[in-house]
């Protein structure tokens, strides 16, 4: 199998990725899919370890987690898309940048 | 061709920060379980496919309950959430 | 299942809908409110027989069955920290729900808001009861999905709808960032469980992941604790929100974050403790300065208070950056007060804009002549928050300090000193425009405020008094709580039993 570290770094690489996008995006469904970009990233951390934990055996803990885990993203961006829907509602544009007015 | 300056200086940022974490992550090795008590070891179970799923849900359901439990209030509380959000009502006037 | 008092909440929240629906038909919308009330009042009740038993044996222990035990199952472990705190979220949730009752009346889904409030307590009690990393985050996600909700309540306006998106965003973003932390301490112990973790990692040489964890352990929490960099949500959350929202926002959820950072500091990052106190310390300067200079600049009462909040905030974290037993107290002892203050600084906050329509600061001056009860309880909270003697702000601000200069940090105590006396300017600027200044237009036209929502004004601002007239129950509470949290021998001992 190949070296454990290079799962970690993916998840690292994912992370960062997540970040750009709710750092660049302008789309506001594309902020919401940074959100599951950085959740991923954990998930693929914990299912990592938990498949290295030992050789020919696997550690359920991990697995335990990003089941649950999976479900809370869920919820989140479910609440978010209903947001989203609101703010198209009033602004009439899907731009982040437009939202703007609560300035100072 | 209009530029977007934030989108380029993210982008350079995103992929210096991916390439050095990348060269960093790999040379310095992770201390994988490095800590595990000796007599508390993990508890573990077999690779074989095709009871992999029924174990993982045993093990899920024996130790963390109260996790599941806390998850089943989790998604009742979404649901109002978005009910609160998507109810349209009469104003009364 | 969990302990009574969270049991007690989540049931009340499950049959808050069924109250609504049936209500619907018979046409008594004030009962939504008032089984709200019942909820907390019977989970108070339930806490009062748990903080006897926690002050009977120390730590009570919520988890399986023996082979199902930790360090591998999920766990309740409750403290004095933890009673302590959800003393205090039950009052503020009481107090704020009670406020409500009158205050969201013409507003539509009410049944969905008194679930979302008791949601929001639960969640707030299971961050606090918490014994195991994953428990803590299901809990935390309770908290933070009704947050969401709650703010975004008033959708028909637009601010409500922006300020809650951008909440929305970093919240998550902080979220996951404290879940890649816990993977990463999975990776290197096999548990998640406080008192394992603890045990195991307590001798561990600070390496580079260790300290690439903690990173990520402050800045996830740290969003939600309004430390600097990460605060951008707050002002627009805390002003667009409607004000009881605002009042425990404010009040209670903030604190929440920075009490479950410094006590994860505390028991799983116990080896690279240097490291982290001056992170912290120099961040809570940072907050400190922040919250106060932008603060100065607001025409906007609630921006302002929210602003206000972040410095406090700063002071709070200061204080927990000491790690010695009186900065500890002294942190929780603020955390009480500012829950106080501040809730009461929102809810009149609140009645002033209920009753003239605007928040700006310009138009509310001189409201005191058309508002007197509600103006001098304004008042009462902005002396005490500013630290004047005789109110309970005093009390904990300079205990901050003194505990600062004892742990030899002369000059991040003198920063917080000077940012206290830069607090005076703002509020002693918001008294004398609404009680020295001439009416306008728009205040002249104001009525008094309705008596349910007087009455948790008038209870906030009898306690500011009696807390700071006589404050050595609470001090004493507050340094038995600190006790216990740096008592981390006996809370390993309490989990895994001995080992």
């Amino acid at each position: 199998m190949i070296s454990l570290s290079y799962y970690i770094a993916c998840a690292v690489v994912l992370y960062i990725i997540g970040l750009y996008c709710l750092a660049s995006k302008r789309n506001m469904i594309k902020l919401v899919m940074g959100l599951e970009i950085l959740v991923n990233a954990a998930h693929l951390n914990f299912i990592a370890f938990s498949a290295y934990a030992s050789p020919s055996y696997i550690d359920p803990f991990g697995h335990s987690i990003v089941i649950m885990s999976i479900g809370f993203a869920g919820c989140v961006t479910a609440l978010a898309l209903v947001i989203v829907t609101y703010a198209y509602k009033h602004y009439k544009t899907l731009d982040v940048r437009k939202l703007r007015r609560l300035r100072w | 061709m209009e530029v977007d300056r934030i989108r380029l200086v993210a982008l350079t940022i995103m992929f210096l920060a991916s390439l050095i974490s990348w060269k960093l992550v790999v040379e310095y090795d992770f201390p994988v379980f490095k800590y595990v008590d000796a007599d508390q070891p993990l508890e573990l179970i077999e690779k074989d496919t095709a009871t992999i799923g029924q174990q993982a849900s045993r093990f899920l359901w024996n130790y963390r309950v109260l996790d599941l439990i806390g998850q089943a209030f989790v998604l009742f509380a979404s649901a109002a959430c978005c009910m609160a959000l998507l109810r349209v009502e009469e104003r009364k006037r | 299942m969990f302990t009574l008092t969270l049991d007690a909440l989540l049931v009340f929240m499950i049959g808050t809908p069924v109250v609504g629906w049936v209500i619907r038909k018979k046409g008594y919308p004030k009962v939504q409110g008032i089984y709200a009330l019942a909820g907390l009042l019977v989970a108070g009740y339930f806490l009062y027989g748990l903080s006897s038993e926690v002050s009977r044996k120390g730590i009570v222990l919520i988890a399986g069955f023996p082979p199902f035990n930790p360090p591998l199952g999920a766990c309740l472990q409750i403290d004095l920290l933890s009673v302590f705190m959800t003393m205090l979220y039950i009052v503020i949730g009481l107090l704020t729900t009670a406020y409500s009752i009158k205050f969201m009346e013409r507003d539509s889904s009410l049944t969905e808001y008194y679930t979302l409030i008791l949601g929001l307590v639960a969640g707030m009690t299971g961050v606090v009861f918490a014994g195991d990393f994953f428990t803590l985050f299901v809990f935390w996600e309770l908290m933070c999905l009704t947050s969401y909700a709650l703010v975004a309540f008033r959708k028909q306006k637009w601010e409500s709808i922006e300020a809650g998106f951008k909440y929305l965003i970093m919240s998550a973003a902080g979220s996951a960032t404290i879940l890649l932390a816990m993977s990463f301490l999975y990776g290197m112990t096999g548990t998640l469980n406080f008192a394992a973790l603890a045990s195991r990692l307590s001798n561990a040489p600070p390496e580079g992941w260790l300290h690439i964890t903690l990173a990520l352990v402050i800045v996830g929490f740290g969003v939600k604790a309004a430390i600097v960099p990460f605060h951008t949500w707050l002002p627009d959350a805390h002003s667009a929100a409607p004000s009881p929202i605002s009042a425990i926002l404010s009040g209670v959820l903030v604190q929440t974050g920075a009490c479950a950072l410094i006590r994860i500091l505390l028991l799983v990052f116990g080896s690279t403790q240097l490291a982290w106190q001056t992170t912290l310390a120099i961040f809570a300067v940072f907050t400190m300065f922040v919250g106060n200079l932008m603060a100065l600049l607001q025409n906007d009462l609630k921006r302002l208070l929210a602003f206000s909040t972040i410095a406090h905030m700063g002071y709070i974290i200061f204080g927990f950056a000491t790690v010695s037993e009186e900065g500890l107290a002294a942190s929780l002892f603020h955390v009480l007060n500012h829950g106080i203050m501040k809730s009461l600084l929102f809810l009149c906050a609140g009645a002033f804009i209920r009753q003239t329509g605007t928040s700006d600061l310009r138009k509310l001056r001189g409201i005191a002549g058309a508002m007197p009860i509600t103006s001098a309880a304004f008042t009462i909270g902005s002396v005490a928050i500013a630290a004047f003697p005789p109110l309970n702000g005093f009390w904990s601000e300079m205990m901050i300090v003194a505990a600062g200069v004892r742990a030899e940090m002369i000059v991040f105590s003198a920063l917080a000193l000077a940012n206290i006396a830069l607090s005076v300017v703002y509020y002693f600027r918001v008294v004398r425009i609404m009680i020295l200044e001439k009416p306008t237009k728009v205040s002249r036209k104001a009525t008094k405020a309705p008596m349910p929502m007087l009455i948790p004004i008038l209870v906030l601002a009898f306690l500011c008094i009696f807390i700071g007239a006589y404050p050595v129950p609470y001090i004493d509470a507050s340094s038995k709580a600190a006790e216990a949290m740096l008592n981390i021998g006996g809370y390993i001992h309490a989990a895994l039993g001995g080992l």
